[in-house]
């Protein structure tokens, strides 16, 4: 079974759980609302799980369900006991469905049409019960209808099987009326058991003309038969028994005899031949000893729970097997354990920096704290690597929403489309897939709305009429990239250039020096829309520096790509991880600072003559270009700008393609940490990411170095 | 010829009886449909024949001479001639 139903069917058992303890409570108190809602919220959940399968028959009796409930919450109806049933009915139903997804790895419609095709099997092992001690192969052999022409004898073939058990002869179709009977034409089914192996079989029956069906008997396959009895069995055996304890000397005899037939032939129709022969001794007995005790107690034997709880116990534990395989763990619990890990890894930055510091004093264990730390430092990388992997899904069950999202928006828009989904099984922290829906469908939204042309205007550029939009996702690495193409029309540069000045999103001045593709950029500015008119997709006055600023939160990076009538490209850079930051560390005026090693391009080593004013602010040319420099501890306001003699600390910084250096004091060491957000007092502080603890136990505040150098 | 009609108004199958052998006794049975079919003297029978045997439903003296037959076969086309 394919990992997308197995979640489907643990969330829907959690569901169905969920909707039966909620309707138990709302039978005794029908005007719980809130439970009500829960049940309501359960239904609608479960339905939604099977659109998404595309299961139509579950989606079909949740969906009924859920009208009730939706009526019951609207007031328009109350929630009798029948009602509760009903729904009830129809979640044991949905868990039927489930266990047959579950066993068979296929919807239900297909498992039937499947058990359809081999009641072949099913119908000869039932008639032929006597063999089911000795059947290792089936076969069910139906020859070509022109198989005499051919030379071919089938039924001898057939018969001449090794090891035959069982043979069974019927005509494909009806008999014709014997006027326009063929008797050169084949019309036979011949269907056969045998203990003979599925190789020899198989072997036996090569080069025949027609099909051959040849399954192989797996004990399993017959044993839960002979063991269970079907609860009318069990029906008619208890009623055996009450009436053999009915019964007096008078009439012993014909209860005796009458039970004993009955139980036999019960037990047969199970196809259960030796059971019945037991039965048929104990009648017996019971009536040369004259009394009903030895009959009874072999009907008792038979209804002891053994054999049915047997059968039944293999199919629990085989469940709970299955279950075991994917633990289900509440989300904090994960979290809590990302954070232990996190704390574990500061520990070892901890040791670390014990073990330089008795380094640098020549202790002599020095070497040895060393290996440790060494040990310690992968054994951590090991554990923060699984913990980390525990959080990750697949980019799928945000994915999967798309398909239904653009259907609508190619109804609605009147714009044909189709939609490519490649890469969904890619995976990235839960965090990163779930904060991606909104900002995808944003940007999806834009592709159709203002990226697609009109089916006339497709026409006049030679394009299909259906427009494509392909989202396409993959691992880089340590990041996750996401893009989403279209084939409309690009971006028209010159009228972003025009709208970007009319709306003030930058001065003439500024656009004149901006390259096209910075142009293009400017549409996720704040402020900015291109949407001549609002419609009811997208241009709502959320604009796409909505989708920027979400996926800088979690760390990644949104960039466009355009080609003049040929669509665009979004691209979404995303880590794959949110936990785990690099930072260098710097030093300014005696504090250490964290900046994020992914926002650094190099660190240089430059005479301070060469730290130019140019108006208010300063910079150097560095490989021919211009980078404006700040001097970190200034702009901390930790004290005035530095002055000196000694070469001046560069940690040149690219945040969005801007490129800036922050003049340091001094430049520390790489580290690898768990960045925590703000929280408290210290939210919203401009100009910090977050905190992490160093391993001498100072705070580490990691600059945001896009903001500080805006 | 493996099939004839008897003196006893049986038709009876003797010996080998060949696929071509379908024919004929579907044509005896066609002729004279409440006929017996002896195969008491059958040695083997090829599936043309006994398909024939299944189509018309005639009534069996039997057990055949073929083991096989006897095994197999007799039992098969009982259990569809039951129905």
């Amino acid at each position: 079974m394919n990992e997308f139903l197995t979640q489907f069917v643990i969330e829907s058992r959690e569901l169905v759980e969920q909707a039966t303890e909620g309707l138990l409570v709302l039978e005794k108190s029908p005007n719980d609302a809130e439970r009500l809602d829960s049940v309501f919220r359960a239904f609608h959940t479960l339905k939604g799980g099977a659109g998404i399968v595309d299961f139509a028959a579950m989606e079909r009796i949740v969906h009924a369900a859920e009208e009730i409930l939706s009526a019951a919450r609207a007031g328009k109806r109350t929630l009798t006991t029948a009602l509760v049933g009903d729904c009830l009915a129809c979640l044991d139903q949905v868990v039927q469905w489930l266990d047959v997804i579950e066993q068979t790895g296929e919807f239900p419609s297909s498992a039937e049409k499947k058990k359809a095709d081999e009641t072949w099997l099913a119908e000869i092992l039932e008639r032929n019960p006597g063999t089911r001690a000795r059947v290792a192969t089936a076969l069910q052999f139906i020859p070509d209808a022109d198989c005499f022409y051919q030379g071919e004898d089938p039924l001898a073939q057939v018969t001449a099987l090794p090891e035959l058990l069982a043979l069974d002869i019927q005509p494909v179709v009806a008999w014709p009326s014997l006027n326009s009977f063929d008797p050169y034409k084949c019309n036979l089914v011949l269907t056969a058991l045998t203990a003979a192996s599925m190789s020899e079989v198989t072997a036996h029956m090569h080069g025949h003309s027609g099909t051959c069906e040849i399954r192989e008997i797996n004990p399993a396959q017959t044993t839960p038969q002979d063991l269970a009895l079907p609860s009318q069995a069990r029906g008619v055996l208890n009623e055996q028994r009450a009436l053999l304890s009915h019964a007096t000397s008078a009439n012993l005899a014909g209860f005796v005899t009458s039970a004993g037939l009955t139980a036999e032939n019960v037990l047969r129709s199970c196809a259960l031949p030796e059971a019945a022969a037991i039965v048929a001794q104990a009648t017996e007995k019971s009536l040369s000893e004259r009394s009903p005790e030895p009959l009874l107690e072999s009907i008792a034997q038979l209804l002891l729970p053994k054999p049915a709880a047997v059968a039944e116990t293999a199919k629990v534990s085989g469940r709970s097997e299955a279950a075991a395989q994917t633990l289900r763990i509440d989300a904090r619990r994960v979290d809590a354990l990302v954070r232990l890990t996190g704390e574990l890894t500061v520990a070892k930055n901890a040791a670390g920096h014990v073990a330089k510091l008795a380094q640098e004093e020549g202790n002599a264990l020095a070497g040895v704290l060393k290996d440790r730390q060494v040990v310690l430092e992968r054994l951590i990388a090991e554990l923060q690597e699984l913990v980390l992997g525990m959080r990750v899904l697949p980019l799928r069950s945000v994915l999967q929403r798309f398909p239904r999202v653009v259907r609508e928006m190619s109804v609605s828009l009147g714009k044909p489309l189709t939609l490519e989904i490649e890469g969904d099984d890619t995976e990235a922290d839960k965090a990163i897939v779930e904060m991606l829906f909104e900002p995808l469908l944003h940007i999806v939204r834009n592709a159709v709305d203002h990226g697609i042309e009109s089916p006339g205007q497709r026409a006049a550029r030679g394009k299909p009429a259906t427009a494509r939009i392909r989202i396409r996702a993959a691992r880089q690495a340590d990041q996750v990239i996401i893009e989403i193409s279209d084939d409309g029309g690009g971006i028209d540069v010159a009228r972003v250039r025009e709208v970007a000045r009319t709306r003030g999103v930058a001065t003439e001045e500024e656009l004149r020096l901006t390259s096209e593709t910075d142009v293009i950029d400017l549409v996720f500015a704040a402020g900015f829309s291109t949407a001549a008119k609002v419609t009811e997709l997208s241009g709502r006055g959320v604009g796409l520096d909505a989708v920027r600023t979400a996926v800088e939160r979690v760390g990644g990076r949104v960039s466009i790509e355009s080609r003049s009538g040929d669509g665009a490209t979004v691209r979404f850079s995303l880590p794959f991880s949110v936990m785990m930051t690099q930072v260098m560390t710097v030093e300014a005026s005696g504090q250490m600072f964290g900046v994020p090693l992914d926002a650094i391009v190099e660190t240089v080593s430059v005479p301070r003559t060469a730290i130019v004013g140019i108006g208010a602010a300063h910079a150097i040319v560095l490989r021919n270009r211009t980078v404006p420099v700040v001097d970190l501890a200034a702009l901390l306001g930790l004290r005035a700008a530095m002055s000196g003699e000694a070469d001046a600390t560069i940690v040149v910084t690219s945040v969005a393609g801007h490129f800036g250096g922050l003049h340091v004091d001094r430049i520390g060491q790489r580290l690898e940490v768990i960045l925590k957000p703000l929280d408290g007092l210290l939210t919203g502080m401009p100009g910090i990411t977050g905190t992490t603890l160093l391993g001498d136990g100072r705070v580490l505040l990691v600059l945001d170095i896009g903001e500080l150098l805006q | 010829m493996t099939i004839k009609v008897s003196a006893a108004g049986n038709i009876e199958l003797i010996g080998i009886c060949s696929s071509d052998e379908g024919e004929v006794l579907l044509q005896h049975l066609l002729e004279t449909p409440h006929m017996m079919v002896d195969w008491r003297g059958c040695e083997s029978a090829h599936t043309a024949v006994i398909q024939v045997l299944m189509a018309t439903r005639p009534r069996l003296l039997g057990p055949p001479a073929a083991l096989l037959l006897e095994k197999w076969v007799q039992p098969a086309l009982a259990a569809t001639m039951d129905k």
